[in-house]
């Protein structure tokens, strides 16, 4: 897939071809609904069955529950898949990342995670 | 009908607290002012930690705790609220930080809501969140995540407490009080 991104108030998601990362960026506090256009971003990235993929947190302040519904269904949705690497960047200093993204081990134990 | 379910107290009287009223009117909140909301409570509460001789990590996660809880209740507030008002309250009663929203819901709705905060209390946070997020993986046409509640408890070590009473002009309505109590301590 190539390059793709969206673009909301305080909010961007942005997919990287060449180094195959997606980039979530700003504040994610969106209804259910909301987040169809991003699940499909994450669908299409899928879709090319990239070997290995990167989601990089670090500037993603806050993401309501919602948005952790989507990136866990995602992250199940790879785990159907089976053969695709997955690693997270993550914030140590943006709360709800400690609190929340370690749980994406219980659905895809072989996920890296690192903690900057 | 007065229902109790969770840890669901009364605020004490004299605990230094913040509330905030919204008369919606006919124009719909949107998700950015629940957002706006849990923002200015976190930023109202964030030097709570700092008299306690905290450092910058913990309270940025203190903030950080508060805006998830806050941003959460009254997002669901909004979403089923059936009256002309939201009221958010935030205060601190010695080691513990509580957030209640109060809202009218549909009565007809109150039943199946029993159920449900009942289940919440009744299992283990974790592993209902697992659940919960398998199920929706399966079911894609959910609208929603049921996930608010779950994360508050399992990820943040929330206790959760919810508080029905009859609207006494409108049979209609019910309202409810939703209760959140963190620990500060813990964060």
């Amino acid at each position: 897939m190539s390059d793709a991104s969206i673009k909301g108030p305080g909010y961007r998601v942005g997919f990287d071809a060449e180094t195959a990362t997606v980039h979530f960026e700003g504040t994610l506090r969106l209804g259910t609904a909301e987040y169809e256009p991003i699940a499909a971003l994450l669908g299409g990235v899928l879709a090319a069955r990239p070997p290995a993929i990167t989601l990089r947190m670090t500037e993603l302040v806050f993401l309501n529950s919602s948005g952790i519904n989507t990136l866990y269904k995602f992250v199940i949705a790879i785990r159907k898949l089976g053969d695709v690497a997955v690693h997270v960047e993550a914030s140590s200093t943006i709360t709800w990342q400690g609190k929340s993204l370690p749980n994406l081990r219980k659905f895809l134990p072989s996920i890296t995670l690192t903690m900057s | 009908m007065n229902e109790r379910i969770g840890d669901f107290r009364e605020l004490s009287r004299g605990g230094a607290r913040v509330s905030l009223v919204f008369y919606s009117g006919g124009f719909p909140v949107r998700w950015s002012q629940c957002s706006a909301t849990a923002e200015y409570f976190a930023e109202y509460f964030a030097d709570v930690h700092a008299r306690a001789g905290a450092d910058e990590s913990a309270r940025n996660d203190f903030s950080g705790t508060l805006s998830y809880i806050v941003n959460e209740l009254v997002e669901n507030a909004v979403k089923f609220s059936r009256g002309d008002s939201v009221e958010v309250t935030v205060s601190i009663e010695g080691d513990e930080l509580v957030a209640l929203v109060t809202n009218q819901i549909l009565a007809v709705t109150v039943d199946g809501l029993v159920e449900k905060f009942s289940g919440l209390v009744a299992g283990d946070p974790q592993d209902l969140l697992i659940a919960r997020v398998e199920a929706n993986a399966v079911n894609p046409d959910s609208a929603v995540s049921g996930l608010g509640f779950l994360t508050m408890m399992a990820d943040y070590g929330a206790t959760l407490g919810w508080f029905f009473a009859p609207v006494e002009d409108n049979p209609r309505n019910v309202l409810l009080k939703t209760m959140a109590r963190l620990q500060m301590r813990n964060q």
